[in-house]
């Protein structure tokens, strides 16, 4: 039982960063139709943002010093505006590209921003101590549950309600919701086709930057790779649950990593180690079901 | 007799020009002679290999793969398998087959098998895939790539998990990673103007009427997968062959990124722009890295600090892409009456309607 | 002072010319039909207006301010609210939201508020259903949906595009019964596409016909409609 209830832990808290993740690209895939591979760099931005620039091992701690109550602010603001920031200076002048071409320019802004770190941080892992009280285990039913799990997903339920309460009870969440849905026609209506998606990208960035704090204290380090293999995973989750479905984006995100977690758990010690392979084999046969995703909008469905 | 000889021209004269292009980067690596620029045309040959193996597939079918870097793992370790001393894999791929475990055979067959098993593991997977279209079969072939990676990299017995697999013979003259780029061009070609390759190109760019016409998609797709497959693998087995060692690592989303980066800004829908692409992106990254090394200007070492030439790079592909979306070819072939560009049939654009 | 002028239009996609240099100027409270057989360039003709696609050549000016290079958004914000060919209502928003959205840029929220309640007054069916997905509705209350969301921006000029596309003739005649009556409450200055001119005599008002990119005839729609230069129009017999 209490075995299960570990397991239960885990999952919840890697899906609800796989979401976290997979909600911040469908958000901007949602408005103009791109992949983003920038957005586990933003994440990685975040987390370095805390530490001062120097290439020595040990980490000068910077912006971490602040109190959490303003430091989490600042850090999600930043997310916003390195997000906004490459939407004005690089996205915007690729509206009317295809998506490959979209998808390569991201992949070659991350490419600038992870060097740009590189550069600034040197390429080795630093230590970041972030809140270290919140990794002491916490008892429930007689299992011991890190405090920073239930944190995390308790974080990952205010964030997404939140994101629920604006996107179904604002204005600007109105727009953006027709705006994914059919670009053009919201345009038609009147709606600022750059308010929409300079408010998708801020919205994106501060969910990366959710991310990477979350990322920052549970492993305790700042890595510039920290926000890519999640990106992957979040790219898959979104596709998994529909492209362009915010809610079929976080339940596939909770999906893959309840699976993961599950997999890690009750797989023979022989095959554990091929764990990923197992989680993606079941995504191709997912995606041979269900090609449209799992939440799959008529909309999107190509009519003849 | 006129007539013939111009579509005989118009048909030859877009390979013979990119070969005539890979023959002047031979010469180029021949004048120079020094060690460190032979190496560097070769990884170009190989990247021709590569991006024009991924050409065939995303190119023809408009459908982005992330997972073709996976064929390329596989033709890696295959020539690896056949060609390392039969005492090295003993002590350390204990788990191979002993038909492959004594064997020892020339570099020449290990891209051979390379080439084939490849080929043969493209048509397995494709058999699944090849079904799905869009953004869905991107994901699935990355999935395929992460499976790939995985075994790999943790299947011990086999493939020395993530250790480097060491002893592969090293093959440093430039010929045949040029003749390899060659006949990859030229396939590529031949299957672009085939039957098969017209079906599929009208099928990127009209689907519904395509398969209204009778194109078997899904069949069309299969073929192009199988062939961008092997090249794929080959490309890999001349990888393995021109560094000796191979770790699952080296075949992940790096290579995958920067071939893709270099298809989609040479144009991703012409064979001339996956050549043009590898050249001219590896002569800019030729150039930065010299710089990083230090440029004697007038008697004062100027050098860029390290990774400045990732960022420049980097830059340089988003602002080639924003003034040329579709890539610097503009997706047309390079061809001779009508230099430098024609277009290739089927291969427009797609006007709105209504 | 005409409120829609059209001067000397092209638009061409790539070497296609869809539009060429087609003239025409609608005023204030006028209702003006747009006809002609397939590519002949209506829907292009629609689109330019909205900014959807950029006229090569010549000047579109809405309300005497030119729209040129505008986005549609921007051109929206000028007073024009155009219902596209295909309807598209936002399907996973409600009927309620879809109304909503046209709202986004009037100030006057009370007058908003009356015009919600005129549309379902018109359209019962909307109000019935208001919160259900917009998706769910049939093909003519769709178009209804879409003809009130247009009208929830208090434009100055409506244009649709083929209201009777896909819809069974006695849905056509509701939806045009529904169109006039809010023409003649509210004063609306309409533009509408039809392939068919039939409906030109229910409502009246000016006609145009397009063939080939260009206007080829200009008048009274219920005259037009019933003679035979329009017949002759469609099928390219030349008047001698």
């Amino acid at each position: 039982m209490t075995a299960l209830l570990q397991v239960f832990f885990d999952a919840l808290s890697l899906g609800s960063l796989y979401a976290l993740g997979a909600l911040g690209i469908a958000l901007i895939f949602g408005v103009m139709r791109l992949v983003n591979f920038a957005h586990g760099d933003y994440i990685a931005f975040c987390v370095f943002a805390m530490l001062w620039p120097s290439i020595d091992a040990a980490a000068i701690v910077f912006l971490g010093n602040l109190p959490a109550w303003v430091l989490i602010p600042v850090i999600l603001v930043l997310g916003a505006g390195i997000s906004v920031l490459s939407e004005i200076l690089v996205f915007r002048r690729f509206r009317n590209a295809n998506p490959a071409t979209m998808m390569i320019a991201s992949f070659a802004l991350g490419f600038v921003i992870k060097y740009f770190l590189l550069m600034l941080y040197s390429s080795r892992p630093k230590s970041i101590d972030l809140w270290s009280a919140v990794s002491l285990p916490l008892e429930i039913f007689g299992a011991r549950i890190p405090l920073l799990q239930v944190i995390t997903i308790a974080v990952t339920l205010v964030i997404l309600l939140g994101l629920v309460l604006f996107l179904k009870h604002t204005r600007y969440g109105l727009e953006m919701r027709a705006a994914a849905e059919n670009f053009t026609m919201a345009r038609m209506l009147g709606i600022r086709a750059n308010t929409v998606i300079m408010m998708a990208f801020a919205l994106s960035g501060m969910l990366a930057a959710a991310v990477g704090l979350i990322l920052a204290t549970q492993s305790g380090t700042a890595d510039i790779q920290m926000g890519a293999n999640l990106m992957l995973v979040a790219f898959v989750a979104t596709v998994v649950g529909g492209l362009g479905s915010l809610p079929g984006a976080v339940f596939a995100g909770f999906l893959i990593g309840g699976l993961s977690s599950l997999m890690q758990a009750y797989l023979p010690p022989d095959a554990r180690p091929f764990r990923d392979a197992f989680v993606y084999g079941a995504v191709i046969f997912m995606l041979i079901w269900r090609p449209n995703g799992l939440f799959t909008q008529k909309s999107a469905k190509q009519r003849v | 007799m006129q007539r013939s000889q111009t579509i005989l021209q118009r048909t030859l004269s877009t390979p013979v020009i990119l070969i005539a292009i890979l023959a002047i980067v031979a010469l180029a690596a021949l004048i120079v002679g020094t060690g460190p620029f032979n190496q560097t045309v070769i990884e170009i040959f190989i990247r021709i290999v590569l991006v024009v193996g991924l050409y065939v597939f995303i190119g023809n079918s408009g459908v982005i793969s992330f997972g073709h870097i996976g064929f390329t793992c596989l033709g890696a370790y295959m020539t690896a398998w056949l060609t390392i001393l039969p005492a090295m894999k003993k002590s350390k791929l204990k788990g191979l087959p002993d038909i492959i475990l004594n064997a020892k055979l020339h570099y020449g067959w290990g891209l051979l098998a390379a080439t084939i098993f490849a080929g043969l593991c493209a048509y397995i997977i494709g058999k699944v895939l090849m079904r799905l279209s869009g953004i869905a079969a991107s994901i699935a072939t990355f999935a395929v790539l992460a499976v790939i990676i995985q075994v790999y990299s943790n299947w011990d017995s086999v493939t020395g998990a993530q250790s480097s697999v060491v002893g592969i013979p090293i093959v440093r003259t430039v010929w045949p990673y040029f003749a390899c780029a060659v006949l990859v061009v030229i396939v590529a070609y031949s299957y672009s103007i085939s039957r098969s390759g017209l079906a599929l190109r009208s099928a990127r760019d009209e689907a519904i009427a395509a398969s209204a016409s009778g194109v078997d998609i899904t069949r069309e797709r299969l073929i192009a997968f199988v062939i961008s497959g092997a090249m794929m693998g080959l490309g890999g087995a001349l990888y393995a062959h021109s560094v000796g060692v191979v770790t699952p690592d080296t075949f992940y989303l790096n290579l995958t990124f920067i071939c893709l980066s270099m298809l989609v800004v040479g144009g991703m829908n012409s064979l001339s722009g996956a050549v043009l692409g590898v050249v001219i992106l590896s002569s800019i990254i030729q150039l930065l890295r010299w710089f990083e090394k230090g440029v004697d200007f007038g008697g004062s070492i100027v050098a860029l600090p390290l990774g400045v030439q990732e960022i420049a790079i980097g830059v340089v592909m988003i602002v080639i892409l924003m003034f040329r979306p579709s890539g610097l070819t503009r997706n047309k072939e390079l061809s001779w009456p009508h230099w430098p560009f024609k277009q290739l049939p089927a291969g427009r654009s797609r006007a709105p309607t209504g | 002072m005409s409120l829609l002028v059209v001067d000397h239009v092209s638009v061409s996609y790539g070497r296609l010319k869809a539009l060429r240099d087609a003239s025409f100027a609608m005023g204030e409270g006028e209702t003006l039909f747009i006809t002609g057989p397939n590519g002949a360039g209506k829907s292009t003709l629609l689109k330019a207006i909205a900014g959807v696609v950029t006229p090569r050549q010549g000047e579109i000016m809405l309300a005497g301010h030119a729209i040129g290079g505008k986005s549609p958004e921007a051109i929206a914000r000028m007073g024009f609210s155009m219902v596209p060919e295909g309807r598209h209502v936002f399907g996973t928003l409600s009927i309620e939201e879809n109304l909503r959205l046209g709202t986004g840029m009037r100030t006057d929220k009370d007058a908003a508020e009356r015009d919600l309640e005129q549309i379902y007054a018109i359209f019962p069916v909307l109000k019935e259903r208001k919160d259900k997905p917009a998706g769910l509705l049939s093909g003519g209350q769709q178009q209804m949906l879409v003809i009130g969301r247009a009208l929830m921006a208090a434009p100055r000029l409506i244009a649709i595009d083929e209201p009777s596309l896909g819809l069974a003739p006695k849905v056509i005649d509701d939806v045009y019964v529904a169109l006039l009556k809010l023409r003649d409450t509210r004063g609306l200055t309409l533009l509408i596409v039809e392939q068919s001119a039939t409906r030109a005599m229910m409502t009246g008002g000016r006609m145009i016909l397009l063939r080939s990119g260009e206007v080829a005839l200009e008048g009274d729609a219920r005259e037009l409609a019933r003679s035979d230069a329009l017949r002759n129009a469609y099928f390219g017999i030349e008047e001698h």
